[in-house]
């Protein structure tokens, strides 16, 4: 997913007008909402969060601790997540440490959905769906926590629903969650 | 909005459930102040209201009236704790409700508390593993789902999180529960959420497990039992009249519970004095003397009969005595005792007394029993309280002792510091 993308459905989830969004003669990203320019992924997300009042923005930004935090992940989304995701070896290693880390978190920042989460989440959203039933099943807790994402009608966005449910063989062969 | 006013004891994990539920639904639910337990819902007001007598009790803006911890709580929940319009959904969080109740509950509170001292503990529990397999269920389920139901918080994580509240803070130490990940991830979720955390205060998860301490119990037992302080000083009184025990003693039988007469049913343990020999001293001879006649007759008979090459006299001097402070409180100490050495009672006889008033108090007593050892140690039932005493044995031929024995026996005189006797208790 392009960043102009990306920037388009989070406006969307944060219940914001999401402006005009493209890319500058320089290449960078910029939005453009009410004669007001700012560019640069994370800056445009930032401004997206203070002018909603949802949930999500309210919680990414609870504390200048979690809204550090926040914003390290999104730096993290857009210049290694979303590139990497597009090549085998480092795809594969990137779900690997998210799948460590989601053993012990529910999110990735404090104990709710915070910009975080959709910023790594629409980075990987077509990695993941290109990955085969016996390929998620190496990943359990990304699966969990990707569903659990996608499950919300103002994440998925009328997005095709990826199918989580392992496969039919489970029943017989349990071994395999471990 | 649902607006009342709940009544429980501070801390109350039941209680939480609803205090959650109503800090996401936004309900007004005020906790009874002055709430005394034991007393206010045993009051003839409350029982008007809550005939059951249980806390948590709710009791709406509107005067209606609701017990029963998981009614309250869906009562002030809102339609997204419910379950949202699915029925599934619905009927999921009740599956979780029931589940809560019917496995963690009796698991976490049969495990937890002998440990925190509010049970006796109890042998062959298999309490450790029924809580390992439910978090074993668990930690399979939250695999895959980050909340019990559907995608957000309902009553099914408040519940289930407040059932598993007590072993996540008592027992669960960080060994234990590093094979339930999940579980743990979904527990410190639901426990850092604004709403839970307005709620739930000042809570760690366990570092080191509690262990077993007979110490606790025995106190608990005696704060515990004051309620009931008049029926014991009457009890006291009615000691010497061996009549009125033998009723008391059957009445008992009539309040056995399920466990109870299961546990009759068992075959009954041999008699752990029956090693020893029998000696010509006879026990109950005695005590019919000592019931029946005044000390004058019956401690003289004692010296006559007494055997010293089977039996032996002791004395227990109770080690905690600065910790004592009201009179009934350290009574019920002593009551207490005797009734969980109650198989000891043919082959053993004390009277232990209570020297001085509240708060400057001393406990001690003379036993005697069949064999020249001390005879707590034959019986894993018998060793809930004796650590809290220490035990010399006497001499039966010395002067001391018959003084001792004479002293203790006739309910006379003052303890070693000159405390006066204030009451005594007969193990017989």
């Amino acid at each position: 997913m392009c960043e102009v993308e990306t920037i388009t459905k989070i406006a969307k989830t944060l219940g914001v007008p999401a402006g005009e969004v493209k890319l500058n003669s320089e290449k960078i990203i910029t939005r453009t909402n009410n004669n007001n320019t700012v560019s640069g992924f994370a800056t445009i997300l930032n401004v997206l969060a203070q002018e909603s009042k949802s949930e999500i923005a309210r919680n990414s930004t609870a504390t200048r601790e979690i809204a550090a935090d926040v914003y390290q992940w999104i730096e993290f989304a857009v210049l290694y997540v979303a590139p990497g995701s597009k090549d085998k070896h480092i795809s594969h290693q990137l779900l690997r440490d998210f799948n460590k880390l989601f053993a012990t978190k529910s999110y990735l920042v404090g104990y709710f959905i915070t910009l975080a989460d959709l910023a790594i989440f629409y980075a990987i959203y077509n990695l993941v769906k290109s990955l085969s039933p016996v390929e998620k099943e190496n990943y359990l807790n990304l699966s969990r926590w990707f569903d659990h994402l996608q499950q919300r009608p103002e994440i998925r966005q009328g997005g095709q629903v990826l199918n989580f449910t392992t496969i039919y063989l489970h029943g017989w062969a349990k071994g395999t969650h471990v | 909005m649902a607006t009342g006013t709940l009544y429980t004891y501070p801390e109350n994990f039941r209680a939480y459930k609803a205090l959650i539920a109503a800090q996401y639904s936004g309900a007004q639910v005020k906790v009874a102040e002055n709430f005394v337990f034991g007393e206010t819902n045993k009051s003839a007001e409350f029982l008007k209201k809550f005939p059951s007598g249980k806390v948590p009790a709710f009791e709406t803006a509107e005067g209606k009236y609701l017990s029963e911890s998981n009614a309250i709580a869906f009562y002030v929940a809102n339609e997204q704790l419910r379950g949202g319009k699915c029925p599934l959904a619905q009927a999921e969080v009740l599956q979780w409700l029931s589940y809560a109740d019917n496995e963690i509950v009796p698991a976490s509170c049969s495990w937890v508390f002998p440990l925190l001292g509010i049970m006796p503990q109890q042998k062959n529990s298999t309490a450790k593993q029924d809580a390992t397999a439910i978090l074993s269920v668990l930690n399979n389920k939250l695999l895959n789902s980050t909340f019990l139901v559907g995608e957000r918080i309902t009553l099914a994580d408040i519940v289930v999180f407040s059932s598993l509240l007590h072993l996540y803070q008592y027992v669960l130490e960080p060994k234990v529960r590093a094979e339930f990940g999940n579980v743990n991830r979904w527990f410190v979720t639901i426990l850092n959420q604004p709403q839970v955390k307005a709620v739930v205060k000042n809570y760690t998860l366990c570092e080191t497990a509690l262990v077993f301490d007979p110490k606790k119990y025995a106190e608990f037992i005696g704060k515990t039992g004051g309620a009931s302080d008049k029926k014991q000083q009457a009890k006291a009184k009615e000691e010497k009249k061996p009549k009125e025990e033998k009723k008391k003693e059957e009445k008992p039988k009539e309040e056995l519970d399920a466990a109870e007469e299961a546990l009759l049913a068992e075959p009954k343990s041999k008699d752990p004095f029956d090693a020893m020999p029998k000696g010509t001293f006879n026990f109950d001879d005695f005590k019919r003397s000592y019931s029946n006649e005044d000390e004058s007759v019956s401690i003289p008979y004692f010296w006559q009969k007494f055997d010293p090459e089977n039996y032996s006299i002791w004395f227990g001097e109770y080690k905690y005595n600065d910790e004592l402070s009201k009179v009934f409180m350290s009574c019920n100490l002593i009551t207490g005792m005797f009734q969980r050495l109650d198989k000891m009672r043919k082959q053993a006889f004390a009277s232990v007394c209570l020297f001085g008033e509240d708060n400057n108090s001393t406990i001690s007593g003379v036993w005697v029993w069949r064999g020249q050892d001390l005879a707590f140690t034959l019986s894993p039932d018998w060793q809930i309280d004796y650590d809290c005493y220490s035990w010399k044995k006497l001499d039966a031929s010395s002067e001391e002792t018959k003084k001792l024995v004479q002293q203790y026996f006739s309910w006379t005189g003052t303890d070693k510091d000159g405390r006066k006797f204030n009451q005594g208790k007969i193990f017989k």
